[in-house]
């Protein structure tokens, strides 16, 4: 009786690693090993495919690197305004859209939603030729008379980030507010009619109820927009191609520049790639810390 | 039975399905191009195989159907006369995909899916060649000629004094101005000619005052301008050694207070991309331009303004020494790849076709606008010819003339990282830092980059 149970349980468990082992094997080929060969390639350095060992020379340059400290100051400038704006915009838009009683609701989300199927590349340029001197936005500003000439949106430090962060929450708004909205759904209906009942407003409801109901998903979509910004490329590379001046520039626009357009040196984008991950982690985790503590 | 039965038929339609995508996907260059004779194939970079053992086709990586691969086309065809077997397999590739290709290939290790002969802009010769040594081929054996090509323009394709690309097309600056907006302002193109920055600074006063139009348009965070002035008075970026030649370049200094005086007499308009760029030049808000002669093509497709255009040479500086009326902005050359099986075959092609054909470069000419730097070419009639579009001058052989003035000066390895940071130094001084201040942090950044 006994060996009977033991074939039969030990079967079960042989058919589920059956199953895991061709994935497994092959995210351990495509993805570990290259990024431990990375981490690797990282403690090299050299032109092109002339490579050779340097120990920690990669880190310690990074520090000294005028340009790569800019990018890094853009990505965080980035992602300490961009992150929270579009967070609690997908959040109030969810709750919006969330009402039992509005009419069209499939359309409206549907529309806030249509920005993020669309193609990085394409509407980064819609967006530099909207922001153009002649754009429709310098042509909309002097017609009404808000400016007397055209604004270069794109020529100045700042409003070209502004740029890139108006673009970037207007991409990625939707995407995070079909996540609020799919969490919303699991709080129940009758919660919401009780807090009515006993006087509390919109606001008040929103504070008590949605938002602490929605911890995990807020954590979720923290931690994602996070990951997201930190790697921010394509906005770099198409809308002002590094910003005048090194202004906009983002760490991986500079790591493709060194790899691609100047002479190469794999290791030290290497090396900058993995400080990016570095950064990715520190911040999921102090996320992660914050989010779960008070469940 | 019936859900069974459903099931099944379409799991073979999606298994159909997917078969003929595969099929078709692969193998589709190498068949069409040896079945098709006397044809050349234009594929959009999917597929390249080098030429097979025996084999008689040559894959070409280049860009812009209008120019280059034209060119390419029109050099085949005249190859063929001779060598009725040949064949070519042109894969349209722009500039910033083959730069990309050539390293993921190079630094992988595989070479195998280079093409024969490629394409490369000559700014980016050193860097290349000196990156990926084993990517190219000498050309010493070829039977070329270089004494035939202007020195400047064979100088960026020769590292350690090998010969490793075969000039193409030319990038001689040239001034190209509104004729008709000129003589609102009481001016012609003579009054640019041969004439120094401040000459040009006065007369684009009196443009702009006329017309309210700038004399110059350029691309922000481009230092195209900055180069072209520097190589006018055969200056560089680089010394000799390598080392950079930033800080104490007087010419570089002179150059810059140049542009940022340009700038804010609004003189020089400075645009956000290059779609701006030429559309100033297309729907006529500029009275002129200053570049490599290439730009003529963009100024043709304005047909309205035909008749309106002449064309000069560039002003020059008046205290550097040195100081010419000529310089180059880009242009390329054709490089052999190691990966090509038939090196004989790819030499004798380039030799007899662009570094041999007075006839190729006649072909080209009116429908391209592709100039040469092969100097016999100059010679010919049909750069000989007058130009409607430029008010009736012989402007080609004009420009071919101006590429043998050219002063020749040092790319230097690392020219992309010494173009970005003198574009930001730039940028930074038109907005009103100090130049000095600027220079230094672009030498700094220079050599930063350059100690790996």
């Amino acid at each position: 009786m006994k060996k009977k149970r033991m074939t039969l349980s030990k079967r079960e468990n042989l058919t589920g690693w059956a199953f895991l082992t061709p994935a497994a094997i092959l995210i351990l080929i495509m993805s570990f090993i290259p990024i431990i060969q990375a981490f690797i390639l990282s403690f090299k350095t050299g032109i092109g495919v002339n490579m050779e060992f340097a120990g920690i020379k990669n880190y310690v340059r990074m520090f000294q690197d005028g340009v790569f400290m800019q990018a890094m100051k853009n990505t965080f400038f980035y992602l300490i305004i961009q992150v929270p704006i579009m967070l609690i915009l997908a959040l109030i838009l969810a709750t919006m859209l969330n009402n039992r009683n509005l009419k069209l609701k499939g359309f409206f989300r549907t529309c806030i939603f249509l920005p993020c199927a669309t193609s990085l590349v394409s509407y980064a340029i819609v967006f530099k030729s909207l922001f153009a001197s002649d754009g429709l936005i310098n042509l909309i500003l002097v017609n009404t008379g808000i400016l007397d000439t055209a604004y270069n949106f794109l020529g100045n430090a700042t409003s070209a980030r502004i740029v890139i962060i108006i673009a970037l929450i207007w991409r990625w708004t939707g995407y995070n507010m079909i996540f609020y909205l799919s969490g919303m759904q699991n709080i129940e209906y009758s919660v919401y009619e009780a807090a009515k009942i006993d006087g509390a407003n919109a606001f008040k409801q929103f504070t008590s109820i949605t938002v602490p109901l929605l911890k995990p998903t807020i954590l979720l979509t923290g931690i994602m927009s996070v990951n997201g910004t930190l790697q921010l490329f394509d906005e770099s590379v198409n809308l002002t191609n590094g910003g005048p001046a090194n202004a906009t520039i983002t760490m991986s626009h500079y790591i493709y520049n060194v790899s691609f357009k100047y002479v190469p040196n794999f290791g030290y984008a290497a090396a900058m790639s993995f400080l990016i991950l570095v950064l990715v982690a520190t911040l999921a985790f102090i996320q992660m810390k914050v989010g779960d503590k008070r469940d | 039975m019936k859900k069974k039965f459903i099931a099944l038929l379409l799991v073979l339609t999606m298994a159909v399905g997917l078969m003929a995508c595969g099929g078709s996907g692969s193998g589709e260059a190498t068949t069409s191009a040896n079945t098709e004779a006397g044809e050349t194939k234009t594929g959009t970079g999917e597929e390249t195989k080098a030429a097979a053992e025996g084999d008689n086709t040559l894959t070409v990586w280049c860009w812009d159907p209008a120019f280059n691969i034209a060119a390419m086309e029109e050099a085949a065809a005249i190859y063929k006369r001779d060598n009725p077997d040949f064949e070519i397999n042109i894969v349209e590739t722009p500039w910033e995909d083959v730069q990309t290709k050539l390293t993921t290939a190079a630094s992988s290790g595989d070479l195998s899916t280079l093409p024969d002969i490629m394409l490369m802009q000559d700014n980016a010769f050193q860097k290349n060649v000196i990156s990926y040594p084993d990517a190219f081929i000498d050309l010493a054996d070829s039977g070329i000629d270089f004494s035939n090509f202007g020195e400047a323009k064979v100088a960026y394709s020769v590292i350690d004094g090998k010969n490793y690309g075969v000039p193409f097309d030319n990038g001689t600056v040239i001034g190209a101005y509104r004729t008709d907006l000129l003589e609102e302002a009481g001016l012609t193109v003579d009054d640019f000619t041969d004439i120094t920055w401040s000459e040009y600074i006065e007369n684009g006063k009196k443009v702009l005052e006329a017309t309210g139009k700038p004399l110059l348009t350029a691309v922000a965070g481009e230092s195209d301008m900055i180069c072209e002035m520097l190589q006018s008075a055969g200056a560089s970026m680089f010394n000799e050694d390598g080392s950079a030649n930033l800080v104490d370049n007087t010419t570089l200094a002179e150059v810059m207070e140049i542009y940022v005086e340009m700038v804010e007499s609004g003189i020089l308009v400075e645009v956000n991309d290059w779609n701006e760029y030429t559309e100033s030049i297309t729907k006529g808000n500029v009275a002129g331009t200053i570049n490599g002669c290439w730009i003529l093509a963009t100024i043709q497709t304005a047909e309205d303004q035909s008749g309106n255009w002449g064309i000069t040479n560039m002003p020059r500086l008046e205290k550097a020494e040195n100081a010419t009326n000529y310089s180059n902005n880009g242009g390329s050359s054709w490089a052999i790849t190691t990966n090509c099986e038939n090196p004989e075959l790819a030499m004798d092609f380039l030799a007899s076709t662009f570094a041999g054909s007075v006839e190729l470069y006649e072909n080209i000419l009116p429908t391209t606008g592709a100039l040469a730097t092969f100097l016999p070419a100059g010679e010919s009639e049909v750069y000989a010819e007058p130009q409607e579009f430029f008010g009736g001058e012989a402007i080609f052989a004009k420009i071919v003339e101006f590429a043998g003035n050219v002063p020749s000066n040092i790319t230097g390895v690392y020219y992309y990282e010494a173009r970005d940071a003198v574009a930001t130094a730039i940028t930074n001084a038109v907005n009103g830092s100090d130049i000095a201040a600027e220079i230094q942090t672009a030498e700094d950044t220079l050599n930063f980059n350059m100690g790996n």
